[in-house]
């Protein structure tokens, strides 16, 4: 597994303050994850 | 929008969902959250069950935990689970472990879509026993030898955190590493039979803060099926959603086919259909008044006030209701206390019942006959004697 | 594996995965890791489905209507993706 996540670029600043316009919530993540026994309701 | 937020207001089909399959079951566990015991005679045939897998693979739901009473009694298990897998739907089940031969491990072992759970709530046979059941320590643990031995990785071993088990944290750790197996704690509701014992069995204020610290030092791998969100009140929340499923993203199919919001919340109030009506189960988890109204903003009402209810989200629904406390105020184990002060003057035996009572008549199997005065009446029935009444042999 | 994501190389979905689309971008299910990935954008949804069919992950993302500008963005999600299993290099 990867133990060092280098991202590809990272002109993140650019990238965000060209797409200023979009909603900037806490990051700007597309992806979120979480594992299936996480959520309540369910035994 | 975070993923929180989404989820609140409900997807077009579950995520997953909880499958009860029958109500039988060879054990009489104080707390079972579903009152389970007896077969229910109206439970869904075969053929029912197989198109309610057929609906689930249409709306993609992604997996479903089959439980019960003890599912494996049913004398179609196997087909059910065979069948769900074949329909892309995944399958873990619950169970006390009555049924997980060496033969039956190996064929667990062998699938990459069946995943087991296995009951246990006490690191010890003493501990656990005077919950579950003379005899229920020991078949557990032969299930997990046998899981093991047939080299299945990663089963369940699922405890719910009582009074008398929170100081063996470590012990139910170690009894998961000795099987490679993943430990998995939950919590006990008022729910089922878990009313009667909840007031004896339920975390005291200081070992739900023990839970919470452990969980913070030593939980990284243990599940926790999200149940402690209303612990997230005291500093930071634990790994999960920290969010209510209940009819948004998650729900109950009961072995009658009734669908609730919750496993936790079988009653007429959470009840949101049948998978018998026209619409099928689909028509239910879409189109049912209740889950419409679970899936609007919820308010917080008395919590609203309160710092910690961006974390706790006011705790949950089925522990607040059979305890006959409003929905929209504290959880009964509210870690700031509001939940203790609200329980002080409420009607306790006021508070509602669950609604159906599968449970046989003599209660935890070794332990003491449960006084029931102004309860529980079951009528005499022929499952009573054995949860297989009225099904041809084998199972 | 590789040390990170490489836009230019091909990838896939890993096999065990499920994918339910959303009205508000997708829910992957991976079988194995019993991981579940919220896609909160529907055009990731469809960099993700063209992602075998391409020469490379980045003209997946051309593919789909990714602008340039958001094109960080888009390899961020799918190397979260890729560290999860979720894809894997094709």
């Amino acid at each position: 597994m990867t133990d060092e996540p280098t991202p590809a670029v990272e002109p993140a600043d650019s990238t965000e303050i060209e797409t200023a316009a979009a909603p900037a919530v806490e990051e700007d993540l597309l992806v979120e994850d979480v594992s299936i026994d996480g959520m309540c309701g369910v035994y | 929008m975070r993923l929180v937020d989404q989820f609140e207001r409900g997807l077009d089909a579950p995520i997953c969902l909880t499958w009860e399959l029958t109500y039988a079951c060879n054990l009489a566990c104080a707390h079972c959250l579903s009152s389970s015991g007896r077969r229910d005679p109206r439970e869904l045939s075969t053929v029912e069950a197989k198109a309610v897998v057929d609906e689930l693979e249409r709306m993609q739901v992604f997996y479903v935990n089959i439980g019960g009473g003890e599912p494996t009694v049913r004398p179609d298990f196997w087909e059910l689970v065979d069948y769900a897998t074949a329909h892309k739907v995944g399958v873990k089940f619950s169970t006390n472990g009555v049924k997980i031969t060496p033969v039956v491990a190996e064929r667990l072992a062998a699938s990459d879509y069946v995943d087991v759970q296995i009951s246990l709530d006490g690191a010890t046979a003493a501990v656990n026993d005077a919950v579950r059941g003379t005899g229920s320590y020991a078949t557990a643990l032969r299930a997990m030898e046998n899981l093991h031995a047939a080299g299945m990785r990663g089963f369940k071993i699922s405890v719910v955190c009582t009074r008398h088990n929170v100081d063996q944290l470590d012990a139910f750790a170690a009894l998961a590493d000795r099987f490679g197996a993943q430990l998995r704690l939950t919590r006990l509701r008022p729910s089922g039979r878990g009313a009667d014992v909840w007031d004896e069995l339920h975390l005291l204020p200081g070992q739900q803060r023990q839970l919470y610290d452990w969980l913070v030092e030593h939980g990284e791998g243990v599940l926790t099926g999200d149940s402690f969100f209303h612990l997230a009140a005291y500093g930071s929340a634990l790994p999960g959603l920290n969010l209510c499923g209940a009819g948004r993203v998650v729900c109950l199919i009961d072995p009658i086919g009734d669908v609730y919001a919750c496993p936790f919340a079988i009653h007429e109030n959470f009840l949101a259909g049948n998978v018998r009506s026209p619409g099928g189960f689909a028509g239910v988890w879409r189109n049912s008044e209740l889950f419409g109204s679970l899936r609007e903003p919820q308010s917080a009402g008395a919590c609203g006030s309160c710092g910690a209810y961006d974390a706790c989200r006011g705790g949950c629904m089925a522990a607040k209701f059979f305890t006959g406390l409003p929905l929209d105020g504290p959880d009964p184990e509210c870690v700031v206390g509001h939940g203790a002060t609200a329980l002080s003057t409420v009607d306790r035996l006021g508070a509602p019942r669950p609604s159906g009572d599968h449970s046989h008549a003599g209660g935890v199997r070794g332990g003491p006959v449960p006084v029931t005065i102004g309860r529980r009446r079951p009528q005499p029935h022929a499952c009573d004697e054995s949860p297989l009444a009225g099904i041809g042999a084998g199972g | 594996m590789a040390a990170g994501f490489d836009l230019e190389l091909r990838y896939a979905l890993h096999p065990q995965v499920a994918v339910r689309p959303e009205p508000f971008g997708a829910l992957l299910y991976h079988f194995g890791t019993r991981r579940l990935s919220f896609l909160k954008d529907p055009r990731l949804l469809e960099v993700v489905q063209g992602l075998a069919g391409a020469p490379s992950a980045h003209a997946a993302c051309t593919a789909a209507g990714v602008p340039e500008a958001e094109l960080a963005r888009f390899a961020r999600a799918l190397a979260t993706l890729a560290e999860t299993d979720m894809l894997e290099v094709a």
